[in-house]
């Protein structure tokens, strides 16, 4: 199968938001998506992006079934490691399922990985869910070292009215 | 009561913050991690393109025993969720040993939950060891959730070596 892999533009906003629905509802948390195209692309096409991206993109002849040539996607940022400096965090690799086995998850890895090392990043971080044995296989063959099983560290969250309340709180002492 | 102040880090502060970050490491049992150094805090911080915010903790100098004055840091950056947006991702987060118990740790978290809100964060995330239960419990009685544990999140990382590997197939 013929596919290229490039940055993305603030056009490929509509299709970029498609397919992190599309990635949501694989992960069983559709209705968690909040964001719009047009919030992409204050948030990654403006002067102080949040994020980078890279889609890829196949021939007119190879298009979906609902006519999309843009079947895939990785959504990364920069994190800092007090250890060791500058790192890049891959939030999001998704390919449209019927594109699968064709080395184009392969492909945009390799492609993240040459990025975090023109950035002289010393690591490429991410998460994937405990039950996504497919991922977890997948990136376990790239020589992913689970962090959760091997040092137990685990995520933790703020949000919506529990950090309203952090906001608001009196701190004693101060 | 402890009097204290919390402000910016300045670059002149790097070399207190690469102090307690190897506390804090040395809490973590993984003090040798650090190969960080105060040239690349100064760069990575202070530069056109600052890749983290830091805040220190400050005593009057009559209240430090040891020399200085900077006696807590948290550091801190924005990252992004496909799903909800802008994130405040708290990076390190840590207060001298003898000047705990006083409020300065409640009130950073404040401060944090304070710009996270100004910054249009939908939420503050980050990570934590699962033997420390200190901490863990510090977040957790202000209301933080364990997405490791409720959602089945896992933490992966792959290292230098792997990088080059997979950027050269």
């Amino acid at each position: 199968m013929d596919f290229t892999v490039r940055a993305a533009t603030k056009e490929d906003c509509k299709d970029i938001w498609r397919m992190i629905t599309e990635l949501a509802v694989y992960e069983k948390m559709a209705d968690q998506v909040k964001i719009s195209p047009e919030d992409l692309e204050r948030d990654g096409f403006g002067q102080n992006p949040l994020f980078e991206c890279l889609v890829v993109e196949v021939p007119e002849e190879q298009k979906s079934t609902d006519g999309f040539i843009v079947v895939g996607y990785a959504l990364y940022f920069y994190t800092y490691s007090t250890w060791t400096g500058v790192c890049v965090h891959l939030e999001d690799l998704y390919v449209m399922p019927h594109f699968r086995g064709n080395g184009i998850g392969k492909s945009l890895l390799s492609k993240v990985a040459q990025i975090a090392k023109q950035k002289q990043c010393a690591r490429l971080q991410l998460c994937a869910l405990e039950w996504n044995t497919p991922s977890r296989d997948f990136y376990a063959y790239k020589g992913a070292q689970d962090l959760t099983a091997t040092e137990g560290w685990h995520m933790l969250r703020f949000d919506g009215h529990t950090l309203d309340s952090l906001a608001q709180e009196d701190a004693k002492g101060s | 009561m402890a009097r204290f102040i919390l402000r910016k880090a300045e670059p002149k502060d790097v070399s207190d913050i690469l102090r307690l970050i190897k506390e804090l490491a040395k809490f973590e049992e993984m003090e040798e991690k650090v190969i960080l150094t105060e040239k690349d805090l100064l760069e990575d911080g202070f530069g056109d393109h600052p890749f983290y915010h830091c805040l220190v903790a400050e005593v009057p100098e009559d209240q430090c025993s040891e020399g200085s004055t900077v006696i807590g840091f948290a550091m801190y950056y924005f990252t992004y969720d496909p799903w909800i947006g802008k994130l405040l991702y708290l990076e390190d987060f840590f207060v001298m040993h003898q000047y705990r118990g006083l409020g300065i740790g409640s009130h950073i978290l404040k401060v944090l939950s304070e710009t996270a809100v100004k910054t249009r964060c939908s939420s503050m995330h980050f990570i934590v060891a699962e033997n420390n239960s200190k901490s863990i419990e510090f977040y957790k009685r202000r209301g933080a959730a364990d997405l490791s544990s409720e959602e089945g999140w896992r933490l992966f990382e792959i290292d230098k070596k792997d990088l080059l590997k997979m950027s050269s197939q």
